[in-house]
């Protein structure tokens, strides 16, 4: 924390001390382009193929076993197929053949190996579609095939997670461990030595796929200069704009990515415009016509990254009062054929892996290990969710050990304002976690519900359990964290507003809207947002690790916070009061201390453009440095942590093992509430993606690396049936003082509490614990078999 | 595409060019198996233009009869739902595949499609049900349960259509029931599925008829030794107990697959069996 | 598949919104494809293909059928309701107002399907109870989780109707 102060981190921090009634902040306003939708007029990005006469289609061909080596790759008889342009494979590529976002490990179009089914060894661009699937049947590829590996636990072994013996997926790099990642405080020896309890457990999770309603799609068009536009839906525009300027070979200015809304997108958009971006660029710059890329749902499945999934074993020690001593964990994630973001999830969930608490010895260690399965990547939590899944039923089967409530033993040892994390960050404010806790636990009612829920007989049992989160806000280590915002006051009182941050449904930038009107005084329809756009919207950093709030926040907080200076002034000139006192309440501006001295809103923006006061301004804010030791996991990993709270209500049919969740109380410091609809519809959605994961949710593959279940039929996510009949959203405002307005991310932790909350509300109610994701009706049903709980 | 004039326009054109040509009526499992590339038919026969001809459920001397093209959503409408002993129906309705679905999907084509998930065959099999085929040769009446032979395999003619779904009317005392669970609760295949066909005269199990979505193959059937050691006992949930304990098990074989494991199939075939049971019963009693 | 370019172009006439529009179509044509690509109707969404999602939901011949599963030479001669035709120009249909009233609105992908479902149930059932509503709407997925507010949504439409207020004007 040792850097100066930057002039934008001053003024975030002058309007958290300063600013304390707000007239827009924290209430509840419709989103900018909800008409538009409520409509069915605003345009998704396959909806652009309608204005488009001249297209050609991509068909990606997939690979046919999920690890081979490829031996020729013959496309002759398919070029021949009527109504084909031309098929496209690694050689045809200009530039460099590779779409990986953190590691250079992933080819566009497959040439020396195939690593998972989903792996494109050609493209069959043509007329219309259909004949561009009839013509790839048409290719044929000698394929070597070579072991498949779906198992992580065959890459390393538990008791060092040291690489074992077998044939490499990514031979090129020697070694089939892509990350590795520690928390190394005080000696766990030592810590369990002076344990009254050790509780030990083995907790596993699962693939996760997005399934967002909307499947990927890119549509590139040629440009004269050689260059091609790509509209596209990618949560990251400069992100894929570097990944497609790479593999074309063309310069940034040569390619500009367009990103219309998105139909959901919750991190599986993150670095998937990287590769059908590509793809249709590619298209688009041999046929010199637009191409069009569109995912079929089962291709999306197979094809873009998923929720890595976990297998870790944790080991808890604890004093007769609930006093944590201990925590020692191993923890393996299968990233896949490709990396992905994996390292960076690895990374978030080291960071994470102890909870929320004050531990004095800690050894956690994490890898993340190349399979053969799809790969995995970013997804809404990003390695927390799976952590917090097995750390927090630690902590109840602890409690269970010590006979103390959950909570009980919870308060015991959270981190509290002025204590340190394990990585031993100093928070000296701005821990809401406690009051998060108590206000959970009163709105759900808890200790008066444990009592009831104790003793129950019959087939159906109710169970309650809670489960804390913490969520380091932003990007932390993995890379320079930076946002920027346009806001342009144009002649007519009307305001453009542009970043580079992209909505998948999230609504974060209606908070920056809300931000960008506080401050300056204006209502919120005088705005217009204007969709992400390299070559016109400013490079804000990805819309990813919930930091649109924290980070694009600040930097519209700066943007307007300098325009607000320049028209005090300029009206404090006019009105001949100080421009302390002026107030702007468009369309009127006037002096608080004498309100009959006022100006029309646009005659004061008329009269700062004939005194030559611009009246845009560029907002750029940078997170501090975050501080990280590899070999022991100290130091600040994220500038700012938000925390939650999650209990949760269960039904559970004894007979058949089916869980139904009854309510949901979701407590969440978040800082400040900007946006309170955003806020709650996270805290809804959140908890209906949690529930999915936790009970439902499962990509499986067979042995050969397939995947047996690639479409919505088969892969299970909730129905509005399958909803809790209550969530109830509570709010705790511990401010963080480098926030706008002290606020925090709420993006990903609205799912990380949500399975661990349940998966305890299950234990509670049938007295035993499932300690594997999902929690099918299978495994709830043949674990109370085995312990003799049910009998037919 | 072919569209035919009227039936025997579509029959005459089935005789001709089966099975190059099939029929296609809601298209809900033809035109996913067709873009999975699972068939590759050279022409669909269109009978979407005779559903106002073929949508009937009616009473013909004892019988009902339903027509082949008639909608799930359509039977929704009829008296099959409201109908104390054929609220099976109703049970069917209300988990098959999504709303969304209802009006296009046909309960002829749930029998064509012939997979273990075809809940409308599961519960046709306890009410005995048969079925009309017509072709150019002239028609017949099979019962559902020589009809199926296999998963998606029909005893018919490529030239054959499936015309109407036929079943005695039960008597007064009985009742229907269908049972389908899984991990979500709407659009889904089911775990397993059970329905029952109950007739209960003072206590008694006068009748009871009872499928499940497999038996021992890969299509639905009845678990007959189950259903004749019920027959006559008085109705108890010890009775049902040993029943699907003692009894079940012999005649059915479940398998494992990714989705679940066959202990838990088995298991799961016993409680729903168990409860659609129940509900039967208490249909007869008066409620619902 | 079998050679597509066999397959001659049927001309067929279909009913939108009130009218009649002629196009040239391939036998093995969906109708979402033609309702989109060549008729422009792009409120009609594609999420699966197989009439799983409900995104691509509309209604044909008072019925709800998913675009993605009729072929649109079956849709000849059929009255076909897509969302921009529930309600006047200018004007938003009480479910559409009562979506934005209830803040239901997220990426707003699964919108059209929902608000199709939801019209289709209000034009059976005036006084949809919220088990009713939860079933007419399970064929309808959302991934951003506006389920709750849906059902909120579909009971207050269902108020707004019953008081007479079918229509409200855009510039509300």
């Amino acid at each position: 924390m040792a850097s100066p102060q930057a002039e934008y981190v001053k003024i975030v921090e002058e309007m958290f001390e300063k600013k304390k009634e707000f007239w827009l902040i924290g209430q509840y306003v419709q989103r900018w382009d909800a008409l538009s939708k409520i409509l069915g007029k605003a345009k998704f990005t396959a909806d652009y193929a309608y204005l488009f006469k001249n297209l050609v289609y991509v068909y990606s061909v997939r690979a046919k076993y999920a690890h081979a080596r490829i031996k020729k790759i013959d496309v002759s008889e398919a070029e021949k197929v009527p109504g084909v342009l031309k098929v496209v494979t690694y050689k045809d590529i200009p530039g460099v053949n590779d779409v990986g976002y953190v590691l250079p490990d992933q080819p566009l179009l497959a040439y020396e190996k195939v690593r998972y089914i989903g792996d494109i060894v050609a493209l069959v661009i043509a007329e219309n579609p259909y004949i561009a699937e009839e013509a790839a049947e048409k290719i044929h590829v000698d394929y070597e095939p070579l072991p498949v590996i779906t198992n992580p636990l065959d890459i390393v072994s538990f008791g060092g997670l040291k690489e074992k013996e077998h044939t490499l997926i990514h031979d090129e790099r020697g070694s089939d461990v892509i990350a590795r990642f520690r928390i190394l405080k005080g000696d766990v020896k030592k810590g369990f030595e002076e344990a009254s309890v050790i509780v030990e457990g083995e907790y596993r999770t699962q693939f996760q796929e997005h399934a967002y309603l909307e499947p990927e799609v890119a549509l590139a068009i040629p440009e004269p200069d050689g260059g091609v536009t790509v509209i596209t839906s990618t949560q990251c525009p400069h992100e894929a704009r570097r990944a497609i300027s790479r593999v074309l070979g063309l310069p940034y200015t040569k390619v500009r990515v367009v990103v219309p809304p998105l139909g959901g997108g919750f991190g599986g958009k993150e670095d998937v415009a990287n590769e059908i971006g590509a793809k249709a660029a590619l298209a688009a710059l041999i046929t010199e016509r637009p191409a069009l890329v569109v995912h079929k749902r089962e291709e999306s499945i197979i094809g873009h990254s998923k929720r890595h999934p976990m297998i870790a074993r944790y080991k808890h020690g604890a004093k007769r009062d609930g006093t944590l001593t201990a925590v020692e964990a191993e923890i393996i994630l299968d990233t896949g054929a490709y990396a992905s973001l994996g390292p960076f999830v690895l990374w978030r969930a080291i960071v994470h892996s102890a909870g929320p608490y004050k531990i004095p010895h800690v050894h956690t260690e994490g890898v993340a290990v190349y399979t053969n399965n799809v790969y995995a990547g970013a997804f809404r939590g990003f390695g927390n969710p799976q952590i917090t899944f097995a750390v927090e039923q630690q902590m109840d089967k602890l409690a269970e050990e010590l006979g103390m409530d959950p909570v009980e033993l919870r308060l015991k040892n959270i981190i509290r304002n002025g204590d340190r994390t394990v990585h031993g960050q100093l928070l000296d404010h701005g821990v809401g976690l406690e009051e998060a806790i108590k206000k959970a636990v009163e709105a759900a009612d808890w200790f008066s519900k444990r009592k009831r829920y104790a003793s129950q007989t019959g087939t159906l049992r109710k169970g309650i359990g809670i489960a804390l989160l913490w969520h380091g806000n932003s990007i932390g280590a993995e890379g320079a964290d930076y946002s920027s915002v346009t806001l342009i006051i144009n002649r007519d009182g009307s305001i453009t507003f542009r970043t580079g941050l992209t909505d998948f449904g999230q609504g974060s930038t209606q908070g920056l809207l809300m931000i960008a009107a506080e401050i300056l005084g204006v209502p919120l329809s005088y705005f217009r947002v204007e969709q992400p756009d390299t070559s016109t919207t400013p490079d804000a950093g990805p819309t990813v690790a919930s930091r649109s709030t924290a980070m694009g926040g600040n930097a519209t907080l700066v943007a307007a916070y300098k325009l607000r200076q320049r028209l005090n002034q300029v009206a404090a000139d006019i009105l001949k009061c100080s421009p302390d006192d002026i107030e702007i309440h468009a369309p009127e501006v006037y002096c608080r201390s004498d309100p009959s001295r006022k100006i029309r809103w646009i005659d004061l923006v008329e009269e700062c453009f004939w005194r030559g006061v611009p009246l845009q301004e560029f907002g750029y804010y940078r997170a501090p440095k975050a501080v990280w030791e590899d070999e022991t996991g100290q130091g600040e990993p994220y500038f700012t942590y938000t925390f939650g709270a999650i209990v949760a209500e269960v039904t559970v049919d004894m007979e058949t093992g089916k869980v139904k969740v009854d309510r949901v109380v979701t407590a969440y410091d978040i800082g400040k509430v900007i946006n309170r609809v955003g806020a709650e519809l996270h805290a809804e959605g959140g908890t209906i993606q949690g529930i999915g994961y936790a009970l439902m949710e499962e990509l499986v593959h067979d042995q050969n690396g397939r995947v047996l279940n690639p479409n919505l039929y088969a892969y299970y996510i909730p129905t509005i049936m399958d909803a809790p009949g209550e969530i109830i959203p509570v709010w705790v405002e511990a401010g963080y003082r480098r926030g706008p307005f002290g606020a925090k991310g709420l993006g990903e932790p609205s799912i990380n509490g949500i399975a661990p909350a349940i998966a305890n509300a299950i234990a509670n109610a049938i007295g035993a614990r499932i300690t594997s994701l999902p929690i099918t009706p299978e495994k709830v049903y043949l674990t109370l078999k085995r312990l003799g709980k049910i009998s037919l | 595409m072919y569209i035919p004039k009227s039936i025997d326009d579509a029959l005459e054109y089935l005789d001709k060019h089966a099975p190059d040509a099939l029929p296609i009526a809601g298209g809900t499992d033809i035109l996913i198996q067709i873009r999975e590339g699972k068939i590759r038919p050279k022409v669909l026969v269109d009978l979407s233009g005779f559903r106002n001809k073929l949508s009937y459920v009616k009473r013909v001397n004892g019988k009902v009869v339903i027509g082949a093209l008639a909608s799930v959503s359509g039977l929704d409408e009829t008296f099959l739902v409201k109908d104390k002993r054929y609220l099976g129906f109703a049970d069917v309705s209300a988990k098959f595949a999504s709303p969304v679905l209802k009006a296009l999907a046909t309960i002829g084509g749930n029998i064509g499609v012939a997979v273990s998930a075809s809940d409308y065959v599961t519960l046709l099999h306890v009410l005995e049900a048969q079925v009309k085929l017509v072709s150019v040769k002239g028609e017949r009446i099979v019962p559902l349960e020589k009809l199926i032979v296999e998963k998606r395999t029909l005893a018919k003619e490529p030239n054959e259509l499936i015309y109407e779904i036929i079943f005695s009317e039960s008597p007064e005392n009985s009742s229907t029931a269908f049972m389908k669970f899984d991990r979500r609760e709407m659009i889904i295949t089911g775990y397993v599925t059970c329905a029952t066909y109950l007739q209960l005269e003072n206590g008694i199990i006068r009748d009871v008829r009872i499928a499940f979505d497999r038996v021992s193959g890969r299509i639905p059937g009845r678990a007959k030794k189950t259903e004749e050691f019920l027959k006559g006992k008085e109705f108890s949930l010890d009775v049902i107990r040993q029943a699907y304990n003692e009894v079940l098990p012999t005649e059915m074989k479940r398998k494992s697959d990714y989705r679940a494991s066959a202990e838990y199939r088995l298991d799961m075939s016993k409680v729903m069996m168990k409860r659609a049971l129940l509900k039967a019963k208490s249909r007869i009693e008066g409620g619902v | 598949m079998v050679q597509v370019e066999e397959y001659p172009e049927i001309t067929i006439t279909l009913n939108v919104n009130g009218k009649d529009y002629t196009v040239n179509v391939k036998p093995y044509e969906r109708l979402i494809d033609v309702l989109r690509y060549k008729l422009g109707f792009l409120s009609i969404k594609e999420g699966c293909g197989r009439g799983e999602c409900g995104s691509c939901a509309i209604i044909m011949d008072g019925k709800l059928v998913p675009s993605c599963l009729v072929l649109a030479i079956q849709a000849r001669g059929r009255k076909i309701l897509t969302l921009e035709g529930i309600a006047p120009p200018g004007k938003l249909h009480a479910i559409q107002k009562a979506l934005l009233d209830t803040y239901a609105m997220q990426c707003g992908f699964c919108f059209p399907g929902v608000i199709m479902a939801s019209y289709y149930l209000l034009s059976k059932n005036k006084n949809p109870t919220e088990d009713e509503i939860k079933y007419a709407l399970s064929g309808n997925l959302c991934r951003c989780g506006s389920y709750l507010r849906f059902v909120k949504a579909v009971k207050l439409a269902a108020e707004y109707i019953r008081k007479g207020q079918v229509y409200f004007d855009l510039k509300k």
